[in-house]
């Protein structure tokens, strides 16, 4: 029997949980899906459904063996894209996912630097949120992506973890515009434009759990998914926002004193990386280092402490 | 500075401020220039005078001094406090004097060194307007003579009557230990750039107003653990005062020398304290900022 088409129809009604659904989505008549799923499970020696006549559920032993038929069944569907240009068919693709907020300049060393180091490979860039591309990648339809931390998704392998302090942007008539760097608790009081949470949940939670710390509750959260519009909301003295150094006429960039913010990045995919992944994690990398400024998490020197007798041990 | 007025207007203190960068030209200065009474700020000049005489072979700062039980100068903390006599060595009756204020310890430096010494180092350094005219023992007698009070208790209860208080010569620069905010940072910073004395003298100095307990004032300013703040209070009735070193990680060292008076003659204004610090931060945020 072929495995991998046997496995394809189980993920199809697996994820369905109905047959007439499952199939419609394949292009194929209910009743031979149904057929190829009874032989799976001989093959296999288990039941992975339990059918009623009102609805399908899987089976402890089908939900143990969804992801790995999940994963096969990529990995077979990525084979092509895999030996493409190898011997003379068409370009090999690699589909990479990148957050919005990385920035122009980065985004183009990252672009222009793989089509340099790999002529022959096609890539192919998409926008999107870290939870966006935990979803494309485990199902197949990216095959790199540069994700905010922390993500906890079991099956997704992660590059080296790097890490960047935001500053703060305000407007420039802000009064804490004359000030060389900002406290978190002196934004107390105002407004933050942040990154929707559907997007970034996992750096969106970080970041209000440290402005709390630290003292800032906003007084409003403003989720921009866009630069433009976040940057209206800093320019009309609406709002504050956090993110690298930027210059925009109208809007000043403060560092945050003693970088009470950390937004750690990495590069991500699934399973095993092919090679032309692991030539676009390790591009990335590098650029996130040389042109965003980011470090490696951990290697941040440790926070120097000037010791006070009020305040030392036992004081 | 119209933040910095804001601060002590609204911490109902009346203040004079110079913050200087260390290694620079910036400064900000508000009544910079301006007379202002000392109070336990004089203990810096005398610490430095005492390691200068030591740096010229005058003095041996591990000489044991003996205190005995009986012949404390007032004060609230360190020896004044205690009860029984002590032996010390001049170095660490030094520690106390600058540590905690110790006005025992700093009378018992004063004995060695000399007023007319300090006085001397003061002109070499071209502090024209910073004075040392008398100990704390003195300054106390003084107090109590122009308020008829028997002892420190009674004191601190005259002084809560402001015309008690305006009677003390102790508050009139004029009549006490005084210098100026500028005067001040100038001495700090000859310190901080081993200009003051001998470099080992210097840093025994800058050691000293490192390891002073009081958070309430200028450390205030500076919640961050990374900025090391170095300082010396001067109290008395009505007076707020501390001047010292904020070093940031980066580099960046600035003096600071604020003296303040209060509208009321409470004891316990922690936000007159407080404002001492918040003064500081904000004028060497502006010198950070506009460099």
């Amino acid at each position: 029997m072929d495995i991998v088409r046997h496995l394809a129809c189980f993920v199809a009604v697996a994820e369905e949980l109905h047959f007439g659904d499952a199939a419609a989505r394949l292009g194929m008549a209910q009743p031979p899906l149904s057929q190829r799923v009874r032989r799976l499970e001989s093959e296999l020696g288990v039941r992975l459904f339990d059918r009623s006549s009102r609805r399908v559920a899987l089976t402890d032993a089908g939900r143990l063996l969804l992801p790995e038929a999940r994963e096969i069944v990529a990995r077979v569907e990525r084979l092509p894209d895999l030996l493409a240009g190898t011997g003379g068919g068409g370009a090999a693709t690699v589909r990479a996912g990148v957050p919005g907020d990385v920035g122009p300049a980065v985004l183009a060393a990252l672009f222009a630097g793989f089509r340099a180091e790999h002529p022959g490979v096609r890539l192919v860039p998409a926008a999107m949120g870290t939870a966006a591309q935990v979803t494309a990648l485990l199902d197949g339809t990216l095959d790199v992506g540069l994700v905010h931390h922390p993500v906890t998704i079991a099956g997704l392998g992660f590059g080296p973890v790097l890490v960047r302090h935001p500053g703060v942007r305000l407007a420039a008539g802000d009064e804490l515009a004359s000030w060389s760097a900002v406290h978190l608790a002196d934004l107390a009081g105002r407004e933050l434009v942040l990154v929707p949470r559907e997007a970034e949940p996992g750096l969106h939670d970080e970041t209000l759990a440290a402005c709390r710390r630290n003292g800032f509750v906003p007084a409003r959260i403003h989720p921009a998914a866009d630069e433009g519009f976040a940057l209206g909301l800093v320019l009309s003295g609406t709002a504050v926002a956090f993110g690298p150094p930027a210059e925009t006429p109208g809007t000043v960039w403060r560092p945050l004193a003693g970088a009470p913010l950390a937004w750690r990045s990495s590069t991500a995919w699934r399973g095993e990386p092919g090679p032309h992944v692991t030539a676009f994690a390790a591009l990335a990398v590098r650029v996130l280092r040389e042109d965003a400024g980011m470090t490696d998490d951990g290697a941040t020197p440790a926070r120097r402490v000037a010791p006070r007798p009020a305040t030392g041990f036992l004081a | 500075m119209k933040a910095i007025e804001q601060v002590f207007r609204s911490a109902g203190v009346a203040g004079w401020l110079h913050v200087a960068d260390v290694d620079g030209d910036g400064e900000v200065a508000l009544g910079a220039d301006e007379p202002v009474v000392l109070a336990s700020v004089f203990k810096v000049p005398l610490l430095l005078e005492l390691h200068r005489q030591a740096d010229r072979g005058l003095l041996d700062l591990a000489a044991p001094v003996p205190l005995p039980a009986g012949a404390r100068t007032p004060g609230g903390t360190g020896l004044s406090a205690m009860l029984d006599e002590v032996t010390m060595s001049l170095r660490d009756l030094a520690y106390l004097m600058i540590a905690v204020s110790d006005n025992t310890a700093a009378d018992a430096v004063l004995a060695h060194v000399g007023i007319d010494g300090v006085n001397a180092l003061l002109d070499d350094l071209g502090l024209a307007e910073t004075r040392v005219v008398h100990d704390c023992r003195d300054l106390f007698a003084g107090m109590l003579a122009d308020t008829g009070a028997g002892d420190l208790t009674a004191l601190a209860e005259a002084c809560a009557d402001p015309a008690m208080t305006a009677r003390l010569a102790a508050l009139a620069p004029a009549r006490t230990n005084r210098s100026t905010p500028r005067e001040m940072t100038r001495l700090l910073g000859m310190v901080w750039r081993d200009e003051a004395a001998s470099p080992a003298s210097c840093a025994a100095v800058r050691r000293l107003m490192g390891l002073q307990v009081w958070p309430h004032r200028l450390a205030s300013g500076f919640p961050f653990d990374d900025v090391a703040v170095s300082g010396k209070t001067g109290t008395l009735p009505t007076v707020r005062n501390e001047v010292g070193v904020v070093e940031y990680p980066d580099g960046g060292r600035y003096a600071v020398a604020v003296f303040t008076r209060s509208w009321s003659t409470a004891q316990n204004q922690p936000r007159a304290d407080a404002a001492v610090g918040a003064a500081a931060r904000i004028a060497i945020d502006h010198l950070r900022a506009h460099i």
